[in-house]
């Protein structure tokens, strides 16, 4: 459709281009011979302004020698440009090259598939935005006004869906509630709480911001989003260098290609740039081999956000696939059957997901009688049994 | 989509602006007429792919697309609808959209009301044109896209600027436009006389209205712009030798130089070298203009777009621009024939003289202008600022003389005039000037030297410009009625002269009145305060809060009296506008002819003096200061009058045996 529009303006400037020239060439208006027709004009001008009485009889016969003197002058150069009009083929040629040239612009800097949206016909979006904050208002009343402080669970969504919805210091406050109870904050509950503070001071590392990677960090050394985000510290510090190391230090320790991976690899190069070091290349870390399968990390996720449609759930597809591997090798990782329940449900895999919460109850003996996850479990058997 | 068909409009309209670049210069030097006449087609067609593009911009602005990058960085949903459209010109890159546009306009204009000018210099005239179209759609297209796309788009545009939202702000931008790209053309009839390596009637013919055009757009915006500053920053003044304001000043100064020398051409075949390097240089200044602030060289009020790498293309395009048609002039000036004589008193002498003036103040303020610019570059950061003190004491002085020339150029006639005679004619006119400026000495009691000597040249200007029209129409010498009539048909372009130089005049008053005489005062205020100033009892009755629209707003309310006699309420505003984190001020203004009372309420004295209801209150009277703006329209509307004015005109010189009493036709 935008296609034909296209060619339509093309078209429509060839044809301005070929045909006016042509027409304007045959229709052969006489062009005024090196502004003779000017001289003549002032010659009636003087006359009339004589009979308005604006000038005097003198002023009049001195002002017709000058103009007769300009006019002799004009006509003594030579004025011919009659020349033949060839050259049709030139004419033909550049019509042609205006919409080509365009057409090898646009196709190299125009976007031709993005939809135009205005403002009024996105009502719909604006409601569904309505809807998620009404949503998330009402999750963190329920939080609040919760006897208990309300399940950790649900202050990581309530923090989750601030995050997305750009209320960087609502986020802050929601992980921070989790990160103040002990036991239950993991390395993700301190990289995320870093991440929002770090957006609500547009991406400045505050020493709040940096207790919380150090917590993360001693939790998981291995949490990616927390050695992007300390690296971003270490280079806000003045410390390249170390800046570079984190990010390489966590790259060559990766298993296997990974998606984060991109955006460390052109962080570290945009490092490494000032320090003079080599740029990296994906190929300088894809051939590492598996050592030691992984659940999926916050910057995983971040990353599978950026992703098309399907490429997104082969990724998940295989992270999920990748968690059960490893539950299969270290079968007493409570949390690990957990996430592994929660992503076969979100996949609509009913079967698996209560596999995977069977295998998760008896670990549940080893935990408190207080610990929510006994409650998660519990509830998410109920709601498959309830589908059934 | 339709951005995108905008941003594929500016690729053809880029492509045309190429091929016309070349194949009708080609056409010029080879006498093909087919080539020549092509210009024609891509000029319209530039014209047409432009306007497409302002019109798919303008749209986006209109129904808040914040698919387009450009929107959402300088509109919001909420703005009033005036301010969406405005926004299009709002932003670097829609500017810049702008200003193509109107010189594809001007294009367009020549090649299709040009129908009298030899195909030939027409050719080239409008290849020249299309060099800079070029220049300016590659730049756009290559740093500026206006068109960048996002999705998915933000929920809402970021821009709300309240200083922005002003009426008289949004149609700034578009006649300094106008002024500034309304020189090109007369750029491109320059350059090309230049390659033509002559300069006819015909070109001399079609230079003087189009140069009118622009510099009359370009008094409007500047007006504007100062109106503007005066009205809504809030500071009192019109004219702050800014550099953003410096350079829309410089290419009108020339300008104005080239309007006159353009007249010596076109009457008198006379200053053809002078009228092409002054429409090089205007237009030159022209671009630099669009080079300072463009390129974010400047931190100042105005200074919106900041970006090295645009800056960086631009200086080429200048550079290119400016070396390469001042190489050429160098080069084909000399070839030019000289002509019509004139002796050392005569109206051409006149006129030598002002332009030689303007354009030695033209150079004094560009001075003044780039000198902490390179003071930078070559001490490598150490700042320095050229002041008013500067351009009070070097540019001003300057002008005193233009003025009193101003006052007798009218009365030469062309060729030979007899200088005597027009002084004994002026006699009076000089007297009662003195006079004026005496009975402002015995009033004013204070003030500088330099005030006076404005005033008596203002009242020189204005009665001398009264007496030739006087003497035109033979005012008191013959019957009223033969006198009106003979006004009647006196042409058009002699009143306008007038009225400009009249306007001037006016001005004149205005900016002397104001900036020698004007009393200020600062005050902490608390309800029932009472401050005096020229004669004015202003009594602050306390400051209340109100909510409008989008703004929570202070408003004080002063009483003003005069010998204890109630003149007038002020209300004076201190908005503070939440969505966009900023303050603004409106002043509150009393203004008669006589002079503007002008108050302003800036911050709370302190915190804890806010609570009590102190305020710190700024009063200002400056006298006359409305002289500027009726100044500025009676110099437009005469150059409304003399552009109207179709006739082609040849100025008809005096045997030197001719009677004194007689006056030279405009």
């Amino acid at each position: 459709m935008i296609w034909m529009f296209f060619g339509l303006m093309g078209l429509l400037s060839a044809i301005l281009m070929a045909f006016l020239p042509l027409r304007a060439a045959r229709a052969d208006t006489a062009p005024a011979a090196d502004g003779v027709g000017v001289f003549v004009d002032q010659l009636d001008e003087v006359e009339r302004d004589l009979e308005r009485g604006l000038i005097s009889e003198d002023e009049a016969r001195s002002a017709t020698a000058e103009i007769k003197r300009r006019l002799l002058a004009a006509s003594r150069r030579d004025t011919g440009h009659r020349a033949p009009s060839g050259g049709r083929s030139a004419i033909f040629v550049a019509a042609l090259l205006v919409p080509l040239a365009a057409a090898g612009y646009y196709t190299l800097m125009g976007a031709p598939g993005v939809a135009s949206a205005a403002f009024a016909e996105r009502g719909a979006e604006r409601a569904q935005a309505e809807q998620i904050a009404d949503l998330s208002e009402r999750l963190r009343e329920r939080l609040e006004s919760a006897p208990d402080g309300g399940p950790s669970e649900g202050w990581m969504l309530l923090g989750q869906t601030y995050l997305r919805m750009g209320r960087f210091d609502g986020a802050a406050r929601a992980f921070a509630t989790v990160a103040e109870r002990d036991g239950e904050a993991t390395s993700a509950t301190f990289s995320l709480l870093a991440e929002a503070l770090i957006a609500a001071e547009s991406g400045i590392v505050t020493p709040r911001a940096e207790r919380a990677l150090e917590r993360a960090l001693t939790l998981d050394p291995s949490n990616p989003a927390a050695s992007f985000y300390r690296a971003i510290a270490l280079e806000q510090a003045g410390k390249l260098a170390e800046a570079h190391e984190t990010l390489v230090a966590r790259l060559e320790a990766a298993e296997g290609p990974a998606p984060w991976m991109q955006s460390f690899i052109a962080q570290a190069n945009r490092i490494g740039e000032a320090l003079d070091r080599e740029p990296l290349t994906m190929a300088d870390f894809a051939p590492m081999l598996v050592t030691q399968p992984r659940g999926p990390s916050a910057a995983d996720v971040a990353a599978a956000q950026e992703m098309s449609e399907e490429d997104r759930s082969a990724f998940i597809r295989s992270m999920v696939d990748r968690l059960a591997a490893r539950l299969e090798q270290q079968p007493e990782d409570l949390d690990g059957w957990l996430r592994l329940g929660n992503a076969y449900r979100v996949l609509g895999e009913t079967d698996a997901a209560r596999d995977a919460y069977l295998r998760a109850k008896p670990l549940l003996n080893n935990v408190p009688e207080a610990d929510p996850r006994r409650g998660a479990v519990q509830d998410a058997l109920a709601a498959l049994d309830d589908r059934e | 989509m339709i951005p995108e068909l905008g941003h594929f409009a500016l690729a053809l309209a880029l492509g045309l602006a190429l091929v016309q670049s070349v194949l009708p210069l080609a056409g010029a030097s080879r006498g093909n007429l087919l080539w020549m006449r092509s210009a024609r087609a891509s000029s319209l067609g530039q014209l047409l792919f432009v306007a497409v593009a302002f019109a798919a911009l303008m749209r986006s602005f209109v129904v808040s697309d914040f698919t387009v990058r450009n929107v959402v960085e300088n509109s919001h949903s909420l703005k009033p609808m005036l301010f969406k459209i405005a926004g299009t010109w709002g932003s670097h890159e829609g500017s810049l959209v702008l200003w193509v546009l109107i010189l594809v306009a001007f294009g367009a204009a020549v090649s299709l009301f040009g129908a009298n000018i030899p195909e030939r210099l027409k050719a080239r005239t409008l290849a020249v044109q299309a060099w800079i179209s070029t220049g300016f759609l590659s730049f756009l297209l290559l740093t500026s896209n206006p068109f960048e796309r996002v999705f998915p788009p933000p929920p809402d545009g970021n821009d709300l600027n309240p200083l922005l939202q002003d009426v008289g702000l949004a149609m700034h931008p578009p006649l300094l436009y106008v002024g500034y790209v309304g020189f090109s053309i007369v750029f491109s009839f320059a350059v090309a006389a230049l390659l033509e390596g002559r300069v006819d009637a015909a070109w001399a013919r079609w230079v003087r209205p189009w140069t009118l055009a622009a510099w009359m757009s370009l008094t409007a915006g500047i007006a504007l712009g100062s109106w503007w500053a005066y009205y809504e920053l809030g500071w009192g003044g019109w004219w702050f030798w800014d550099p953003v304001e410096n350079v829309s000043f410089m290419p009108w100064l020339l300008g104005t130089a080239l309007l006159h020398s353009a007249i010596v051409t076109e009457k008198r075949d006379a200053f053809k070298s002078w009228t092409i390097l002054l429409a090089i240089l205007t237009f030159s200044l022209s671009l630099l203009g669009t080079f300072i602030v463009r390129s974010g060289m400047l931190t100042s009020v105005h200074a919106f777009a900041v970006d090295p790498e645009r800056g960086l293309y631009i200086l080429m395009l200048l550079a290119l621009s400016i070396g390469g048609s001042l190489a050429l002039y160098a080069w084909r000036a000399p070839m030019m024939e000289a002509g019509g004589l004139f002796r050392p008193i005569s109206r051409e002498s006149g006129l030598l003289v002002n332009n030689l003036i303007l354009a030695a103040a033209t150079g004094t303020v560009l001075f003044g202008t780039l000198y902490p610019l390179f003071y930078e570059a070559l001490t490598g950061g150490d700042k320095l600022s050229v002041g008013p003190p500067f351009f009070n004491s070097s540019f001003v002085p300057m002008m005193l003389p233009l003025v009193f020339v101003m006052g007798l150029g009218p009365f030469l006639s062309w060729k030979r005039a007899d200088l005597g005679g027009v002084l004994q004619r002026l006699r009076f006119v000089a007297a009662l000037s003195g006079l004026a400026a005496l009975a402002v000495w015995y009033v004013a009691e204070r003030g500088p030297v330099l005030a006076y000597l404005a005033i008596f040249l203002a009242v020189w200007l204005l009665l001398a410009t009264l007496r030739e029209w006087g003497l035109r129409i033979r005012l008191a010498e013959v019957p009223l009625g033969e006198s009106l009539r003979r006004a009647r048909k006196l042409p058009r372009a002699a009143h306008g002269m007038t009225l400009a130089h009249a306007g001037l005049a006016v001005a004149i008053f205005g900016f002397a009145g104001s900036s020698a005489w004007k009393s200020e005062e600062i005050v902490f205020v608390t309800p029932g305060s009472d401050v005096s100033i020229a004669g004015f009892d202003v009594t602050f009755e306390g400051a209340k809060r109100l909510n409008g629209p989008n703004y929570i707003a202070d408003r004080g309310t002063l009483t003003v009296r005069r010998d204890g006699a109630f003149v007038k309420t002020l209300y004076p505003e201190r908005r503070s506008y939440p969505v966009a984190q900023s303050t603004t001020t409106e002043s509150a203004i009393r203004s008669t002819l006589a002079g503007d009372l002008y108050a302003s309420l800036a911050e709370p004295a302190s915190d804890e003096a806010s609570a009590s209801g102190a305020w710190t209150l700024r009063i200002l009277y400056e006298p006359l200061v409305n002289f500027i703006w009726l100044g500025a329209v009676m110099l437009f509307a005469g150059g409304g009058l003399s552009l109207s004015d179709r006739r082609l005109r040849v100025g008809a010189p005096k045997r030197p045996s001719a009677t004194p009493a007689a006056v030279a036709a405009e």
